[in-house]
């Protein structure tokens, strides 16, 4: 007889109590951009999420992340409502919907960041851009350089890069200091090599304990999930590089390991632990984390989450470092890089099974489109299934379907339990 | 005492009657409509008039949950392999084409999935792809089903998307060519799109709705893949699997 899960019985998911401290940390980044904006006592620069944050940060910028802004949209399900304005402007909806729905809001002068008393986004002085990541954010950044009529600086990284070469991260490295001169036109500081040295040691620090914080889900059951995840890397993504963040994850860090101690689990009844590949789906965050808390599943590790360890960056070398760190993330590497960096993970994480997002629009953050999931199957023989979705345009995912897909998947792997 | 398995389909409810000898003895069928609740009360009212009925009712497929009978939900792609596995008793692969979703499942051979995949979210490659196709053109089933029976050629369907898809067929209409070889290209659409779905291996069993109204997709899957079955009355397996999988 087949095991049956139950999914009326919806249990508590223990709520996490550093949230309040997530809350305060990210309420004052966005007070003091507010300050900036409105005293403009400090130039504001807009920077990728995987950007050179650090150098932005020693040269005295308060600094914006548009991608953050996008997964504000999605998490507060206002991003279909933008997109078709985005969309009639002439964007593809195809493209990437972060940079659609944070378009679409802008021309309707809207943003979420007007509950924090914000009159619209932070105006930029500069915008930097690193294309680790894609295209697309050379293209949204631009699209903002031409309405403020602000520069727009590029760092180009090669994509798909196998062997991470000595010769790549030299051109990284350099383009890092190309910048500077640009930099220090809107900066109200010429850039201090020592600052830039303190700001990268405290980006690692940021980062060690950040990645810390990830490996506590190593332990069975889990103190923590992905959607936990998910909310809680906003300080590692905005503020890198600042104290702000590693007080943050101090005591982030120190409530996981008291779970742990205290053998307190994630969600109430963990029995199987799986592997999330691809962007959140961040319209379905809370809906998701309840359905699997109900199948007894924890998501304890992910690409997305895993992607902010930045823990080669290195003082005594600072650009060098920084290319390094930003040409190692998983999203710039080939597939044969990344089918080693998973299969560390299946292991490390005693994954059960994996779910692959394929982003309709964010192919290059969608890992099964050139058969790395098959690959991976016969390599470590943990069963997969592919759930098709967008990070913010929802109408791009069939729930129902999905729910399917994912309640057969976890008695898939009842059956083998 | 019997016991009542029902798929609540997209677009039909599927009940089965099956006896203390683990045998279906009555089958009933209706459309699912908006009301989930009384879509499944209707199968069991149909069945509870004829025969005692044990509860609780096993059920799969959309919207179980609402049901306001006690019951054991279960998914309908493990319903779906429990049934067909009872009935071949080897390995297999499996297309189930539905109202809204066409399932690949792998079988293997201790009965379990060893691997599934749905449909893309559109469409193409379901039943509501030919349903669409065939209530524009003013079509019925059987007509549609008699059609391909005719034709001597196919028309490739080029367009994924239903709605584009009977644009292309107006305008090959309009463009002379016959009714037969489009209905023939029509179905051979569906049956590429299931194909794309994974690797069917050694042994084919063709499962749903759509081969139980369209006897033709039979013929035209083994056209693709010989070592192709489709058991009688298919679209009730999932519910039969629903109770072969709470009873012992």
């Amino acid at each position: 007889m087949e095991k049956q899960i139950n999914m009326s019985d919806k249990p508590e998911i223990l709520k996490l109590q550093s949230t309040a401290n997530l809350r305060i940390t990210m309420d004052d980044y966005f007070n003091r951009l507010k300050t900036a904006e409105e005293t403009r006592n400090k130039k504001i620069a807009w920077c990728t999420s995987v950007g050179p944050a650090e150098l932005l940060y020693s040269m005295g910028f308060e600094v914006y992340f548009p991608e953050n802004h996008g997964a504000m949209l999605g998490a507060s399900k206002t991003a279909d409502k933008y997109i078709p304005t985005a969309v009639a402007h002439g964007f593809s909806p195809d493209i990437c919907s972060y940079l659609t729905s944070d378009i679409g809001a802008f021309l309707q002068n809207e943003t979420p960041l007007q509950k924090s008393g914000f009159k619209s986004i932070p105006t930029p002085d500069i915008l930097v851009y690193n294309t680790n990541q894609c295209r697309e954010v050379g293209d949204w950044f631009s699209y903002y350089a031409r309405h403020f009529n602000v520069p727009v600086l590029e760092i180009n990284t090669p994509l798909c890069i196998n062997q991470l070469s000595s010769s790549i991260i030299h051109t990284v490295a350099e383009q890092f200091k190309e910048i500077i001169p640009e930099l220090e036109k809107v900066a109200t500081q010429k850039f201090d090599i020592d600052k830039f040295r303190d700001v990268i040691a405290k980006s690692h620090d940021g980062c060690v304990l950040w990645r810390k914080v990830l490996e506590t889900a190593q332990n069975i059951p889990s103190p923590i999930t992905f959607f936990d995840s998910a909310i809680h890397m906003g300080p590692i993504v905005v503020m890198r590089g600042t104290q702000y963040a590693i007080d943050y994850y101090t005591i982030l860090l120190a409530e996981l390991q008291d779970r742990i101690k205290n053998n307190i689990s994630a969600i109430p009844n963990e029995r199987f632990r799986i592997y999330w590949d691809g962007m959140p789906l961040w319209y379905k965050l809370s809906s998701n984390a309840k359905m699997f808390a109900a199948l007894d599943t924890c998501i304890v590790a992910s690409t997305y989450c895993n992607s902010w360890i930045f823990d080669d960056l290195d003082p005594s070398d600072p650009f060098e470092s920084s290319a390094l760190a930003y040409c190692k993330l998983f999203i710039v590497r080939a597939d044969e890089e990344k089918e080693k960096v998973l299969t560390k993970l299946l292991s490390d994480f005693s994954i059960d099974g994996i779910i692959y997002h394929e982003s309709k629009t964010c192919p290059r953050n969608s890992n099964n489109r050139y058969g790395l999931q098959n690959r991976l199957l016969e390599k470590t023989k943990i069963p997969f299934i592919e759930i098709h979705g967008d990070l913010n345009d929802s109408r791009c995912y069939s729930e129902e379907q999905s729910i399917i897909s994912i309640e057969t998947f976890i008695q898939q792997l009842s059956n083998s339990k | 005492m019997h016991r009542i398995g029902i798929d609540l389909g997209s677009s039909f409810t599927k009940g089965v009657l099956v006896n203390e000898q683990k045998e279906i003895v009555d089958y009933f069928v209706s459309r699912t409509g908006f009301d989930f609740n009384k879509a499944s009360l209707k199968v069991i009212e149909h069945f509870s008039a004829q025969h005692e009925i044990e509860y609780p009712i096993y059920t799969c497929g959309y919207g179980r949950e609402k049901l306001t009978v006690p019951l054991v939900s279960n998914s309908e792609i493990i319903a779906l392999s429990k049934a067909v596995y009872d009935i071949y008793k080897k390995p297999c692969s499996v297309i189930d084409i539905g109202g809204q979703d066409t399932k690949f499942i792998k079988i293997n051979s201790q009965g379990q999935v060893d691997k599934f995949k749905m449909n893309r979210k559109c469409a193409a490659g379901t039943g509501s792809f030919l349903e669409e196709i065939a209530f524009r053109l003013d079509i019925s089933a059987l007509e549609f089903n008699e059609f391909a029976e005719e034709a001597s050629e196919e028309i490739r369907i080029n367009s994924f998307c239903t709605v584009f898809a009977v644009s292309e067929i107006i305008g090959m209409i309009k463009n002379g060519s016959n009714m037969p070889g489009i209905v023939l290209g029509v179905y051979n659409s569906v049956i590429e799109r299931s194909f794309e779905l994974a690797l069917v291996e050694d042994f084919l069993v063709v499962t749903g709705g759509i081969p139980d109204n369209h006897p033709i997709i039979i013929k035209l899957f083994k056209n693709k893949f010989n070592n192709t079955v489709s058991p009688a009355k298919s679209q009730f397996l999932a519910a039969y699997g629903c109770v072969l999988l709470n009873i012992k």
